[in-house]
């Protein structure tokens, strides 16, 4: 290459990164020196060939947008149901303790409701804790 | 996508809108892809991180600064996802070959089938060469030649002084070339 035009300057100018200034200088070289017309030739050549790959593959045909969205909008479905759960169970227990059924009723209906509690929240704890070693978690299928 | 209109909706977004998130997704999904695939060398991968890259930039919009472009912003997650996935060894680096990729080009099938077979055998030697070279050099030659964006938008990206971009394509371009060959092709 040119001394006087370094491979900075030659990217820049087949690139386009130059002043008018800066080009007339690169041309002016280019017409004095074949070694740097060479080099640029090359350069051109390769860029022109990049340019014309076409990267699309045939396979790809669904878009991503469908998992990105039931990400994105999950958080809010979430929130809702458990914020609904909670209105309702909360509004429950209080209707079923201020009620006028034995106490005995209230009793065994009221450990049932305690243990599918119990059960629901040590699966989710399983789940939580297989999740945390799942080394695929962060790819959505 | 024009900028008023890719400001808008990144407004709209940032307001909790999610919605107005799918131009935004579908406008750079392909060019989002062609990076990715340079990158990881193969669609799946490519996909994987991609969808994951849309996840993230979702997730942090709210500390997107409106007075930036969105694309380099986006092109940047996108590429530290990449490299995050090829560093935790969650995907391999692997080339698909030249036909499980990529399709031809309308222009291709008028030209009759010895020219097409001319233009993919060229595009195969193109890709093999790519796929010799590192993914450091592979995503900046994606960067600059297939989405075109500028020496300053590159070093964004890729978090680099603006200085040194025009350095890293010259050694991309060598290298490329030397790996062109080094499977007995002369350039130009």
């Amino acid at each position: 290459m040119s001394n006087r035009i370094s491979p900075d300057d030659l990217m820049r100018y087949l690139d386009s990164e130059m002043s008018p200034d800066e080009r007339a200088r690169v041309e002016a070289e280019l017409a004095r020196s074949t070694e740097l017309q060479r080099e640029f030739a090359l350069f051109q050549a390769l860029k022109s060939d990049i340019q014309g790959l076409s990267f699309h593959p045939a396979t790809y045909q669904s878009s991503v947008w469908d998992k990105v969205n039931a990400h994105v909008n999950r958080p809010v479905g979430w929130l809702l149901l458990i914020a609904g759960l909670v209105i309702w169970m909360t509004y429950g227990a209080y209707v079923f303790a201020t009620s006028s059924v034995s106490p005995w009723e209230k009793l065994g209906t009221g450990a049932v409701a305690i243990g599918i509690l119990l059960l629901l929240a040590s699966v989710i704890w399983e789940r939580l804790q297989e999740w945390e070693t799942d080394p695929y978690r962060d790819v959505h299928r | 996508m024009q900028r008023q209109l890719e400001l808008e909706l990144i407004r709209k977004c940032k307001a909790g809108q999610s919605r107005f998130y799918e131009p935004l997704v579908r406008a750079y999904e392909p060019a989002g892809l062609r990076l990715a695939l340079a990158m990881m060398g193969n669609t799946e991968d490519a996909k994987d991180a991609l969808q994951m890259a849309f996840i993230k930039t979702y997730d942090t919009l709210p500390r997107f600064d409106l007075r930036r472009p969105f694309g380099p912003w986006f092109f940047q997650i996108l590429r530290n996802q990449c490299r995050d996935m090829l560093r935790s060894r969650k995907a391999k680096f692997s080339m698909e070959t030249l036909d499980e990729l990529v399709e031809l080009h309308p222009a291709d099938t008028e030209r009759g089938p010895e020219r097409i077979r001319q233009r993919n055998a060229a595009k195969d030697l193109l890709w093999r060469g790519l796929a010799e070279i590192g993914p450091e050099h592979r995503e900046i030659l994606v960067l600059k030649e297939l989405e075109g964006f500028r020496y300053g938008e590159i070093a964004q990206i890729l978090d680099i002084p603006e200085g040194t971009v025009a350095s890293r394509l010259y050694h991309a371009r060598s290298a490329l070339k030397n790996a062109l060959v080094g499977m007995d092709v002369e350039y130009p």
